[in-house]
């Protein structure tokens, strides 16, 4: 009897082991342990067995059931979880994804840098007046920026900003001091279209007001976004300029990262980059905006947001930015 | 402008300390921008001068000739020479073999077989001018046998400034005000200029302004008898250097105190100058200047007059009956001032800028042109000793320019400088600038002269300009800017665009572009539609200002579609419309014809979208009559929230769409921004979740085909039952729309019952709206 049974045991243990789908598995299940099963047989056989056999085997045979129940119970659980996924796990197709404007992601590093420095991002209208464009700013009526030929003047007697600046005005009328703005924003010119030269491009302002700015302060601004920007520690020159609204007025260079100032095509040899006009605010401007420069002194800056894209990206024609032409801006970021 | 360092040395004192190959960069942080430093003269070597003393012909050539030359060595050199000036008792430049040229090595090389031990040079071989017609011919007085180096100013340093960064410094157009400049970095000493006194002994000459707004000065001096109209050589050297023709002496000095002092002047012949009147000119007239070119002028532009007939566009050009002669002896020398925005706008407007009026344009010292008189007498006289002044130093002056008075706090100083310098540090980088500085207790009283106040220097802060560029901008420490600001936001526009815009490229995978603020004609044309916005002046094409981004995008989508089947675009931007700026948001979904419907329904999706996500708002869609002519006139949607009009939602009309291309869908969404910026987010409750379970039924209902799904709807709407949480539009298929209800009590668990009396009433009451379920 023990013997048997163990052969039982054995023989379904192999037939399992040659099972591997559930139905099989089935099959087995009722050739062992169904109705018609030897074990169901032995099993309604003890019945018929005399009292010492029943003591003998009864347990035995029992519990050689419910192992054998077991087995098959757990041979269909393991072909149920044993993976069974086919598929071609090589296809490799294209992402589809969409993308912003390079002016767009390098217009909210450059907020995002001065945002974390107390500016506020404010926006103005691309269609203002001379008051705002020019006079305000201290742009005299005799200045050659306010010829046809620089500026695209209107037959409503508006024109087309031809800097950010005006938001100088607007912000000190709309907030007053102290102040910190930050205003991007479309410009145009009256230019011929090549490569380098567009009608329509984007700056960005930045306006300071408070009590004793130093040169120093302005400084430190902007070493510090074009660190930021750059991601690199960038070399920073100030040299004399000229602007109508700041005095005294400064055009900052960074040296070229390109040739890190040895002299390239993209510096023009001289190892700086020509980046950002900037000073600290005219007089008359403070005038103009209503705030008490006897209390109150500070900077503005101005970056070519479109030039710096440019740099960013490499781009070398100024015209893809305004074409349209999907085939130059869908391979742009969105972040 | 191109300056020689030659020059610039001639001004100062131990200029030979200065490093001026170096100098520059130190310049252009304290001044101006210096765009390049060439070094003159030094590809050339072994150049001495030398006498011919034999010159015969070549036996082998008609044109070359060998010469014995003198070059202060024992024995006459044969050389060979082409040039058609050579003969005996010429003093010129010859290079010895083994010298070098443009860094050529001369060597000894038979030419015809004759040899040529050197050569002979012209001036364009010794890089001092453009003349190759003959080898260079020296005065008779030049010393044989001596490097020609030290003889002639050839070798020199040219350096170039931006012009763009003297724009403000009228004293900075001449060599002088440079050297100025120079002097006060290096801590030099300014050499004065070597004047002659006129003795005003004679008459004065006939000149009267008329205009007296428009010529600030005008000083004139007549000169006779002057016969030596020879250049010297080291001033027609200068002038080549920096980038001026040679052409006579009276003329070349002109030119030479042009590039000395920044002052313009012209030089006439004074037999033909009878009586000068500065004046306007007369509407229509034309005149021809020196150039040749019959010139419009307009009663805008100031005229130099000869008795009654033009003799010059003040400040721009003269004209071609005013020019010197090959026999003038006699010139009537002019040095004036004009003003500056009339001399820019004439020059602009006759597309003539010119030397003088770059200077004039720029506001230049009206005290300067005695000056420049009294130089221009010294500088003739040097070469005609014998001259003859004509006339006394005629000067009409109506309104002289006085040195300006600025007071400086020193406090203000301080707080610009972020540190104080004490007086004797800012008055010695004051005065080598000119300024005359009187130090008080708390100011500095400072005297402006009349080449910096002519334009520049006015105010307080004009002044601590200059203490900071002489300071040393590379010497300012970068100081943190404490943020004392109270952290308020002003504005969330900038945020509120680059939101939506990272949600259209991110959610729905479109493409941002930017384009023109004006509408393309050619679009226009092509597409027979007439816009009339607000118009750029002075063009005639690309000039009518947008009033309706999506349809000013139709030229970037037909761009596109020569290379894509489908895309979608958007851009934030700004229209005209009524003679305002307002700022939209357009997005174009452009695809197949048979992909309308489906990119509609998008459309409405992602209206829908935009203001749920980022407004937390519904939108509301209704029906637009649409006006213009360019969308279909029954598909219009206006978009809608808080019961106000956003936006619409069109497509682009059959006509239009097939001119761009065949069988095509251009949908159009336009989005008011600024009215969405004003829209408040709103906040988003927490919900309470029902504890007993809801129920969905879906009911798929039959549409008769003259009515839309916002019929079904309004039929839905009036259907009422505390159970409803909501209904819903799953699909369609054909005219069956299947809508899903959740329904659920919030006090108990619905029981079967419930359930079938909801569905009963729900199907009684489409059934008395004559709708039917589909079973």
């Amino acid at each position: 009897m023990e013997e048997e049974l163990k052969q039982i045991v054995a023989s379904l243990s192999e037939e399992l082991k040659a099972c591997n789908k559930e139905a099989d598995i089935l099959n087995v299940k009722s050739k062992y342990v169904g109705k018609k099963s030897r074990i169901m047989e032995i099993l309604s056989g003890l019945k018929d067995m005399s009292v010492d056999e029943k003591r003998k085997y009864g347990s035995l045979i029992n519990n050689t059931k419910k192992e054998m129940e077991r087995m098959v119970t757990k041979a269909i659980e393991e072909i149920d979880n044993k993976s069974n996924i086919t598929f071609d796990d090589t296809l490799d197709f294209d992402i589809k994804k969409g993308s912003l404007h390079p002016v767009t992601i390098v217009a909210k590093e450059v907020t995002d840098i001065l945002k974390r420095m107390g500016f506020t991002v404010v926006m103005g209208p691309e269609m203002e007046s001379e008051y705002y464009n020019f006079e305000g700013l201290n742009i005299p009526k005799d200045h050659p920026a306010r010829d046809m030929q620089d500026t695209y003047y209107l037959d409503n007697g508006m024109l087309l900003r031809t800097h950010t600046s005006p938001m100088e005005i607007r912000s000190m009328e709309n907030y007053g001091a102290p102040l910190r703005i930050a205003a991007p924003g479309r410009t145009f010119r009256n230019e011929d279209l090549d490569a380098n030269h567009e009608n329509t491009f984007f700056q960005i302002e930045g306006m300071v007001i408070d009590k004793n700015v130093t040169i120093g302060n302005l400084i430190y601004i902007m070493q510090n976004v074009l660190r930021e920007i750059f991601k690199t520690d960038v070399k920073v020159r100030l040299r004399p300029g000229f602007f109508p609204f700041t005095e005294p007025s400064y055009e900052l260079d960074m040296g070229c990262l390109i040739c890190s100032g040895k002299g390239c095509a993209t510096c023009k040899n001289s190892g700086w980059i020509e980046l950002i006009g900037c000073g600290m605010t005219h007089p008359m401007v403070y005038k103009y905006g209503g705030v008490d420069h006897e209390v109150y002194n500070g900077f503005a800056f101005g970056l070519g947001l479109t030039r710096l894209a440019m740099m960013k990206y490499k781009i070398n024609d100024i015209r893809v930015l305004n074409s349209g032409d999907l085939r130059s801006l869908e391979e742009f970021d969105i972040h | 402008m191109l300056l020689s360092c030659n020059k610039l040395k001639s001004h100062i004192k131990n200029s030979e300390d200065i490093d001026w190959l170096n100098i520059w960069d130190t310049f252009t942080l304290r001044t101006a921008e210096v765009e390049g430093v060439e070094k003159r003269g030094d590809q050339i070597d072994g150049i001495v001068i030398a006498e011919i003393k034999e010159c015969t012909e070549h036996p082998d050539s008609d044109h070359m000739h060998v010469l014995k030359v003198d070059c202060g060595e024992k024995e006459l050199i044969q050389v060979v020479c082409g040039a058609p000036n050579v003969r005996v008792g010429l003093k010129t430049a010859y290079i010895k073999v083994g010298g070098h040229i443009d860094g050529f090595e001369i060597k000894a090389k038979p030419l015809r077989g004759v040899l040529s031990n050197g050569m002979c040079c012209s001036g364009k071989e010794l890089g001092i001018s453009d003349d190759h017609s003959g080898i260079i011919e020296l005065p008779e007085d030049a010393p044989v046998g001596i490097n020609i180096k030290a003889y002639l100013p050839i070798e020199d340093i040219i350096v170039e400034i931006d012009n763009k960064s003297l724009t403000n410094r009228p004293d900075l157009w001449g060599h002088y005000g440079i050297a100025r400049e120079i002097a006060a970095i290096t801590k030099h000493e300014l050499l004065p200029l070597e004047l002659e006194e006129v003795p005003n002994d004679k008459e004065d000459l006939n000149i009267t302004i008329k205009d007296p707004d428009l010529c600030l000065r005008y000083s004139a001096l007549k000169l006779e008898n002057i016969k030596n109209n020879e250049v010297p050589l080291d001033m027609q050297i200068f002038l080549y250097y920096v980038g001026m023709r040679s052409i006579s002496l009276l003329v070349d000095i002109t030119n030479y105190i042009m590039l000395e002092l920044g002052q313009p002047m012209h030089a006439f012949d004074s037999r033909v100058v009878k009586s000068i009147e500065v004046g306007r000119a007369n509407d229509g007239d034309t005149y021809t200047t020196l150039d040749n070119v019959t010139r419009h002028l307009t009663k805008d532009m100031l005229m130099i007059k000869n008795g009654d007939k033009y003799f010059g566009i003040a400040g721009v050009m003269g004209g071609l009956d005013s020019e010197i002669l090959s026999d003038t002896t006699g010139v009537f020398l002019e040095s004036a001032t004009f003003n500056a925005g009339s001399i820019r706008r004439t020059a602009v407007s006759l597309g003539l800028r010119t030397e003088a009026s770059a200077r004039y344009e720029k506001s230049l010292d009206p005290n300067i042109t005695t000056v420049a008189l009294k130089r221009a007498l010294y500088l003739i006289k040097k070469e005609n000793p014998e001259l003859e002044i004509a006339s006394n130093l005629t000067d009409v002056y109506p309104t002289k320019l006085d040195v300006g008075h600025v007071s400086l706090k020193k406090s203000l100083l301080s707080t610009y400088m972020g540190l104080t310098l004490d007086d004797k540090t800012v008055e010695d980088m004051l005065t080598p600038l000119g300024f005359e500085v009187t130090t008080k207790k708390d100011t500095y009283e400072i005297v402006v002269p009349t080449y910096r106040h002519s334009k520049d220097v006015n105010i307080a802060e004009d002044i601590i300009e200059e203490v900071a560029r002489m300071y040393g901008l590379e010497n300012f420490s970068a100081t943190p800017l404490k943020i004392e600001s109270d952290g308020i936001e002003h504005e969330t526009i900038f945020n509120q665009e680059y939101d939506v815009k990272e949600l259209l490229a991110t959610k729905y995978d479109m493409h941002e572009v930017n384009s023109y603020l004006w509408y393309d004609s050619e679009m226009l044309k092509e597409f027979g539609v007439e816009k009339s916005g607000v118009k750029l002046l002075g063009k005639t094409e690309n000039n009518i200002l947008r009033d309706d981004l999506s349809f000013s995008l139709m030229n970037i989508v037909n761009l596109n579609f020569k290379n894509y089947s489908k895309f979608d675009i958007f851009e934030i931007g700004t229209i005209i419309k009524n003679n305002e700026n307002k700022r939209v948001l357009s997005i174009i979904l452009a695809d197949e014809e048979k992909m309308l419907e489906s990119n509609y329904n998008k459309a409405k999706e992602i209206v829908k979208y935009i203001f749920k996500v980022l407004k937390n708002k519904d939108v509301t869609f209704t029906n637009n009559v649409n006006e213009l002519e360019y969308y279909d006139s029954s598909f219009g949607k206006v978009i809608n929230v808080n019961n106000e009009k956003l936006g619409e939602i069109n497509i682009l009309n059959k006509g239009i769409t097939n001119k761009i291309s065949k069988k095509k869908s251009i949908i159009c969404i336009d989005i008011d921004f600024d009215k969405y910026v004003n829209i408040q987010k709103e906040d988003i409750l927490a919900i309470e979740v029902s504890k007993y379970p809801t129920v969905q039924l879906d009911y798929t209902i039959i549409l008769p085909d003259d009515k839309k799904y916002q019929d079904l709807k309004e039929i839905l709407d009036t259907f009422k039952s505390n159970l409803i949480k909501k209904y819903s539009l799953v699909s369609i298929y054909e005219n069956k729309y299947t809508i899903r209800y959740i329904i659920g009590s919030n006090n108990k668990t619905l029981e079967q019952k419930d359930i079938t009396t909801f569905k009963d009433r729900f199907i009684k009451h489409l059934n008395d709206n004559n709708l039917n379920i589909a079973e």
